[in-house]
């Protein structure tokens, strides 16, 4: 009978205090599996909103730094550009996987209409009175298009820029699906944009200066894909879906001629430019940045796609804070009241643990039949609670998301880095899944926290003193 | 000679000075005997036998079995394979049966044993005088007596030539009392073992072949 036989004999002969502890043990199990569940589910959803937040980049100003600055400091400060040599500087680092710079234009039409979920809706009955210029002329430096390469847009028709038209900035577009159908137009047309210089009078009647037609050959027509409709706020949706669809793609050298006419003599004028990149990796990120930050100008900062995650999954940061610290509660709890508990059984069975000595079992022995009671009880516990505390994970964190989302408004956060993801998409992509990975994760904390717990209940059985026992 | 306890001290410190159990102690001890040790209470009786048992160490002298000094042997190992004790209260694991508590000890030594641990661990109970059904009892169902007859198959289990006794026989009748120290005698004389007894008992010191009177902590052999 050796001393794992023996531990298995004295589970069976001391069912009271195994079943104490076997309960005290699958309560301790569920808190901790809950835990390790919610902190799991929030990692995954971490993961995954990253991954399809991408690994875009983009450098602007620092505005946190802006609104701390003094008045008087805001009064002499000058904002530096960023010119085209920096931007293809950090274009040619090795983290990047492609990279554009755009420059945009508000230009208006007399040839063709603008798209307008809001009119389609009456039927064509609402005017577009004082809208003002209604197209974005999106100049891009990028030729096969960086919203097609990533996804973002579908080339339905036609074809993308060759890099001679984007040098040239030859007068040719891409436009929108919705755009075309809603202007009959076909690759290989050609319609025509208005760039009017407007001087407003102080009874605000606006006045056109000057006006030139920008004509503009129809090469290829996109659709969007990532602005989705399931969204619950369809105003918001339809005006992000309209900037979208009226969004004309030229060549940045095209936008750059009509900003120059429309500045006229203004001897400061330089193209400002929003740099996007892409990188291979999301674990790029940071070595980007720490490469990139010593380059920028003053004021100027790394914003990554990723970064946006913080501000959609408020309701997941704070569960997963939550459960990081009900874990390591659990634990330090489980290791305190194990410990006590299996102390005090000891300590009943000093006799016992008295008689092994004085047959001259050697203590590790009588160690090692301790630990295979308290080890076998423990994974019994464990395993109970696994499927519990993965249910008591999925209950606690469907209450805790209901009330950290109803506590905040339901917004939709659509960033310069166009994500359309919101705080559902966050919280559908939540999942409180029984694994393989959480599997080992529970059994590895678990049998780590019970080996911790019976640290010094086994210092009691090495200190003891078998001749104060038996004689 | 099996037991050889030479110039063994014992004391306790108390302040400065220091109160001896045990003083230059020398005794030694054959196989094939029964010895009991007599001694009033207080009188180092069984501070002897911790010390001849390796459940303690004196602060003087050594124990010497077959000519190897215990601490050589190493305390556990000679514990294990070469000496079964046998103690007043019996201590045998409550929650066990009696031939359970015999098959821990047959687990523990390393000393050569036959197979079958079970049935060696039945025959020995037989033997000692505990009937099968009996054995398959936990030790708690069985009378003072019979736990005392577990106790000393138990010590027997090992398969060792010396068996150390502290007053096995102190909560039983006189009745059971005789028939344990027939069994003690028998295994000296019939199985050659050295069986060294502690008691206070002068009937049962007449009936071992010699006695050892403790008195102060100073060993002799007249009264």
């Amino acid at each position: 009978m050796n001393f794992f036989k023996r531990g298995l004999l004295s589970i069976t002969r001391r069912k009271g205090k195994s079943l104490i502890l076997l309960a005290v043990l699958f309560i301790l199990g569920n808190v901790i599996a809950g835990a390790i569940s919610i902190s799991q589910a929030t990692a995954n959803v971490e993961e995954s909103i990253k991954e399809r937040l991408g690994t875009g980049a983009t450098l602007e100003l620092d505005y946190e730094a802006l609104d701390s600055m003094e008045e008087s400091e805001m009064m002499n400060l000058e904002i530096p550009n960023l010119g085209e040599d920096l931007i293809n500087q950090i274009g040619e680092l090795p983290y990047v996987k492609y990279y554009d710079y755009n420059t945009t234009a508000f230009l208006a039409s007399e040839e063709i209409e603008s798209y307008n979920p809001m009119m389609e809706e009456a039927e064509g009955e609402v005017e577009m009175e004082g809208m003002g210029p209604q197209f974005q002329l999106k100049g891009v430096n990028y030729a096969p298009l960086l919203d097609i390469e990533e996804g973002k847009s579908e080339l339905v028709d036609g074809r993308v820029f060759t890099d001679e038209e984007i040098e040239n900035g030859t007068p040719v577009a891409i436009i929108s699906k919705k755009l075309a159908d809603l202007n009959n137009l076909q690759v290989g047309d050609t319609f025509s944009l208005s760039n009017e210089i407007y001087e407003y009078s102080e009874s605000g009647e606006e006045e056109v200066l000057d006006s030139r037609d920008v004509p503009l050959e129809v090469i290829g027509i996109f659709e969007p894909k990532t602005v989705n409709s399931d969204t619950e706020n369809p105003e918001e949706f339809d005006y992000m879906d309209m900037d979208f669809q009226n969004t004309i793609y030229v060549a940045n050298e095209l936008v750059s001629q009509e900003m120059e006419f429309s500045v006229g003599d203004m001897p400061e004028y330089e193209d400002y430019y929003v740099p996007f990149f892409v990188l291979n990796e999301p674990e790029d990120a940071e070595a980007f940045e720490e490469e990139v930050s010593p380059l920028l100008p003053d004021l100027f900062i790394v914003r990554h796609a990723s970064d946006s995650y913080d501000s959609i999954a408020s309701p997941i940061e704070s569960m997963s804070n939550l459960s990081k610290y009900v874990l390591i509660a659990s634990v330090i709890t489980t290791i305190l009241i194990i410990g006590l508990v299996v102390l005090l059984f000891l300590r009943d069975r000093k006799r016992e643990l008295g008689i092994y000595l004085s047959l001259g079992e050697s203590r590790m022995r009588v160690v090692g039949q301790i630990i295979t009671e308290v080890l076998i009880i423990s994974i019994i516990g464990m395993t109970l609670s696994l499927f519990t505390g993965n249910l008591l994970a999925q209950t606690v964190s469907d209450s805790l998301i209901d009330n950290d989302n109803n506590q905040s408004e339901e917004e939709i956060y659509y960033t310069e880095m166009q994500t359309d993801l919101t705080t559902e998409d966050v919280i559908d992509a939540y999942e409180v899944n029984l694994t393989g990975d959480f599997i080992l994760l529970f059994y590895a904390v678990g049998i780590i926290t019970i080996l911790l717990s019976t640290v010094i209940p086994l210092i009691y059985i090495i200190r003891l003193n078998p001749k104060k026992i038996m004689m | 000679m099996i037991l050889e306890a030479k110039d063994l001290n014992y004391y306790y410190q108390d302040g400065e000075s220091r109160r001896f159990v045990l003083k230059n102690t020398n005794v030694s001890f054959d196989k094939g005997k029964f010895y009991t040790i007599l001694g009033q209470s207080g009188s180092g009786k069984t501070t002897l036998l911790s010390l001849l048992s390796a459940m303690d160490t004196p602060h003087n002298g050594e124990v010497v079995f077959d000519g190897k000094n215990i601490l050589e042997i190493g305390h556990d190992n000679y514990r294990r394979n070469k000496v079964g004790i046998i103690f007043q209260s019996y201590n045998l694991i409550p929650t066990f049966t009696a031939v359970e508590n015999v098959l821990i000890s047959m687990s523990i030594t390393e000393n050569e044993l036959p197979d079958n641990h079970k049935t060696v661990a039945y025959n020995l109970l037989d033997y000692i005088g505990i009937s099968q059904d009996k054995a398959n009892r936990t030790v708690n169902k069985l009378s003072g007596g019979e736990q005392q007859r577990v106790a000393i198959a138990r010590a027997l289990s090992t398969n060792v030539e010396l068996i150390l006794a502290d007053e096995p026989t102190g909560n039983l009748d006189e009745e059971m009392e005789q028939e344990i120290i027939d069994i003690f005698k028998k295994l000296a004389h019939e199985h050659e073992k050295c069986v060294i007894m502690v008691t206070h008992s002068n009937d049962i010191a007449e009936q071992s072949d010699q006695t050892f009177y403790l008195k102060k902590g100073v060993l002799n052999t007249n009264e």
